[in-house]
């Protein structure tokens, strides 16, 4: 029995299919496979994949937050993105970084315990999710849930993160990854704009270094977003991220290795390496603006 | 073009009996990450087969732990992960630990590591593997 050509065509697209529902097909494997309990110990050539293609993991706004208050710096809450930005937002592009942006401001403000603040920011949340079909994540029970726990940092922290972890899970089973990597990297910006905004900032060692340590971050940010940015809708914030790349291409570090200690009780790993990094006075005036200029394209 | 609508509709079942699998994985795999983290907000999978690895790389920030979940499969202990250095030091693997389904990383310094994750080949054939972070505040 052969197959039509149309007929190929069909199975070649229900196998995309198939791969995109579990992963992505972008550098995996073209054979079909079902998750299977059997056993198979078949010799193969090790192949290395990116988890679901090519995604990275970014730091979480949350850390960010919490790292500017740990470093004693003051809240300002006028620095945070106008919530009004929600309604007039038109476009994949913008919407999905004004997601991310509104999100980082959410953790900025549930960290200074700007209650207020956070379920009117989690309102806006709402509204943009809505415009990107996230309401299985951003819906009317989680802003309840919000509201009767404004008291709890701690309950705040976890609903925003599960309600993100949920949007993005609903973006990459759903093959769109674009967006998803725009929800980070307006998240990553607004983080490093709340950050660097202080003057305090630079001579506060311990936010230096933090913001020095971004670099890798930024490399997988610049690849994740070129990457899905198929339609070249957000080229321009692709050639800012660039800017600023070629900008903390001039931080430099160091590390030592040093040997982890495991205590399999506690299932910790204690790991005790140590690190450092270096910008240039110069560097970091230049990224503090090129920082601002790209979190203003995205809010534009 | 009966045959075409035919292997489409299948196929696209097939797609979501997948996507399903991966999602009930994941279900299993939060759980992991229990109220004391901070879930980083981002969702991780591959499909696996074979002795494929599934490779990502992290920034973990000094002064926090971090919990990270590797699940597959219909049950724990399917996926095997380790936590690698730039220099390629193995910092972690659950492989020494019966491949527990989770791990805790007290991180004194920021560094940058790479976590490779596998099917244990006594156990699966291929699969979908999912992985989330947390961290504690």
């Amino acid at each position: 029995m052969s197959v039509s050509s149309s007929s190929k065509i069909a199975l070649g697209l229900g196998l995309g299919l198939f791969l995109a529902a579990c992963g992505g097909s972008d550098t995996q494997s073209e054979k079909p496979a079902v998750d299977t309990l059997a056993v198979d110990t078949t010799a193969k050539e090790t192949e290395l994949l990116n988890v679901g293609g090519r995604i990275f993991s970014i730091p979480s706004p949350v850390q960010a937050a919490l790292a500017m208050r740990k470093a004693g710096l003051k809240y300002r809450k006028e620095l945070a993105a106008p919530l009004e930005k929600a309604d007039p937002a038109v476009g994949k592009t913008a919407q999905s970084t004004l997601l991310g942006i509104y999100g980082a401001d959410l953790a900025y403000a549930t960290v200074h315990k700007d209650g207020q603040r956070a379920m009117a920011t989690m309102q806006a949340i709402e509204k943009v999710g809505s415009k990107l079909e996230l309401t299985n994540a951003f819906d009317r029970a989680l802003l309840d849930r919000f509201k009767s726990n404004l008291g709890s940092e701690d309950s705040l922290l976890q609903f925003s993160g599960v309600a993100f972890r949920a949007a993005d899970r609903y973006l990459k089973e759903n093959q769109r990854n674009d967006v998803s990597a725009l929800v980070l990297a307006g998240g990553w910006i607004e983080s490093l704009y709340l950050t660097i905004s202080d003057p305090a900032a630079a001579n506060d060692q311990s936010i230096v270094n933090r913001i020095g340590e971004q670099k890798n971050s930024l490399d997988a940010l610049v690849e994740l977003v070129q990457t899905t940015d198929t339609a070249n809708g957000a080229a321009n914030i692709v050639a800012g991220l660039k800017e600023l790349q070629a900008l903390f291409a001039k931080v430099s570090s160091t590390y030592t290795f040093q040997e982890p200690v495991t205590d399999a009780g506690k299932k910790t790993t204690f790991i005790n390496s140590t690190s450092t990094v270096t910008i240039p006075a110069d560097q970091l005036k230049a990224i503090v603006t090129k920082v601002t200029d790209i979190r203003n394209l995205m809010l534009a | 073009m009966r045959r075409t609508l035919l292997i489409l509709g299948l196929s696209a079942s097939i797609a979501g009996s997948a996507q399903e699998l991966c999602g009930t994985i994941a279900a299993r795999c939060e759980q992991h990450i229990t109220k004391q983290y901070i879930p980083d907000g981002q969702f991780y999978r591959a499909l696996l087969q074979g002795d494929e690895q599934a490779e990502f790389n992290l920034t973990l920030f000094g002064g926090t732990t971090y919990r990270v979940a590797a699940c597959s499969g219909e049950s724990d202990g399917i996926l095997v992960f380790n936590v690698v250095d730039k220099d390629g030091n193995v910092l972690f693997s659950n492989k020494d630990q019966g491949n527990a389904p989770y791990w805790d990383l007290a991180v004194t310094n920021t560094i940058d590591v790479k976590v490779e994750a596998g099917l244990d080949p006594t156990k699966a054939g291929s699969g979908c593997a999912v992985m989330l972070i947390g961290f504690k505040k």
